[in-house]
């Protein structure tokens, strides 16, 4: 009995460990929102990570404050975002930025580049139809 | 068991000369990426490191349960040495992903789940050398590890799937993917020399460093053998609390 003991113990233990840890950090595990989910929170104060697609052709850069057009497949959000983004940054390419509602805007401080999995030589192959809408 | 003949052999070492050669020149040759540019080369040593970091963990696990099967200490130290290669290729895969991160997503850093659950990984299997140490007795080391080493190889398709399973920075497989591979051919063979080249390396550790571990381990049992009375009259035991 003691000896069946000191495996049932620490096991049940590390199960139950392991629910509350999927449990709470199944939220913590996403590490972004997409602006489809974001757009219901506009004036909430909370602090949010909102990744999406650079929107082409929204790219605004003027005193220090970067503004472009975040999408997923349903909704844009403008963002504006002050200081300089990663070298990567350009039209068309994922980001997620970091940062509050500012009214219907969002407003970042922190932009981070989520580059795709697709590996090209020639920019002309890569495939901009699976990645326009990203859903995930 | 006066002399071993059974040294580890010489040709994995001349294989890996060559085939790392061949990699590193396909690496510098190949075409950059469109979007990354020169940067995208880091993939070349990237992916295999992580690549090598699942095999060599798998292996543990196998040999972890061929161990537990046999009770033969060849397994264990076959776990043994593939843990210790998986933990330097873990922390290769971990070193050379913050290198590429900085000026790709502008940060080293950052806890999405892949990066995280990768972390954790490497800290269990130092976790994994470090329960080794415990003891020296030969078999209850055998056995704490094989347990362990069996359990932890979990940690290996999380890590691997967390990109597809959870929304992460990090982007998800090229290679393993239903659309198949995402990747120009001169890049997926490139890709493929590397991993080659990186899986000779580690077949030439394993033979190593099990050699190794097998003297290590006669000598362990020779210094007990001789700790008699003869030894133990003109030794003291080291003892934490200083009496002696």
């Amino acid at each position: 009995m003691k000896r069946y003991a000191k495996f049932v113990i620490p096991a049940a233990l590390l199960v139950v460990v392991l629910i509350v840890l999927m449990v709470n950090l199944s939220s913590a595990l996403v590490y972004y929102n997409t602006p489809s989910e974001l757009v219901d929170r506009a004036g909430s104060e909370d602090r949010l990570r909102l990744g999406g697609r650079v929107v082409p052709g929204t790219v605004v850069d003027a005193d220090g404050v970067v503004q472009f057009d975040v999408e997923d497949c349903d909704v844009a959000v403008s963002v504006a975002h002050a200081g300089s983004p990663p070298q990567l940054f350009q039209e068309g390419i994922g980001v997620v930025v970091e940062g509050t509602w500012d009214g219907s805007k969002f407003s970042s401080d922190t932009i981070l580049v989520k580059h795709d999995e697709q590996y090209r030589t020639d920019s002309d192959d890569y495939d901009e139809a699976t990645h326009a809408c990203q859903e995930s | 068991m006066t002399t071993r003949t059974s040294r580890s052999p010489r040709w994995p070492w001349v294989l890996l000369a060559i085939s790392a050669a061949v990699a590193v020149t396909a690496a510098m040759v190949v075409g950059p990426d469109a979007v990354q540019g020169q940067l995208s080369r880091i993939l070349y040593v990237h992916v295999p490191s992580a690549w090598l970091a699942f095999t060599a963990f798998g292996v543990t696990m196998l040999m972890s349960a061929m161990y537990l099967w046999k009770r033969d200490l060849a397994w264990d130290r076959r776990a043994h040495a593939s843990a210790e290669i998986g933990v330097v290729f873990t922390g290769l895969a971990i070193g050379l992903g913050m290198i590429w991160a900085k000026p790709t997503w502008g940060v080293w850093w950052t806890w999405d789940a892949r990066l995280t659950l990768t972390a954790i990984m490497f800290f269990v299997y130092l976790g994994y050398l470090a329960l080794r140490r415990t003891t020296d007795d030969l078999e209850a080391r055998a056995k704490r590890a094989a347990i362990l080493g069996v359990l932890a190889v979990v940690q290996v398709p999380l890590v691997h799937f967390s990109v597809v399973w959870w929304r992460t920075l990090h982007q998800p497989p090229t290679l393993i993917k239903p659309e198949g591979i995402d990747m120009d051919a001169s890049m997926f063979v490139t890709l493929m020399v590397s991993l080659a080249a990186f899986t000779t390396a580690y077949v030439a550790m394993m033979y190593k460093r099990v050699e190794l571990a097998r003297l290590e381990d006669e000598l362990l049992v020779a210094e007990r053998s001789t700790d008699g009375p003869v030894a133990g009259a003109a030794v003291s035991t080291p003892s934490i609390d200083g009496g002696a």
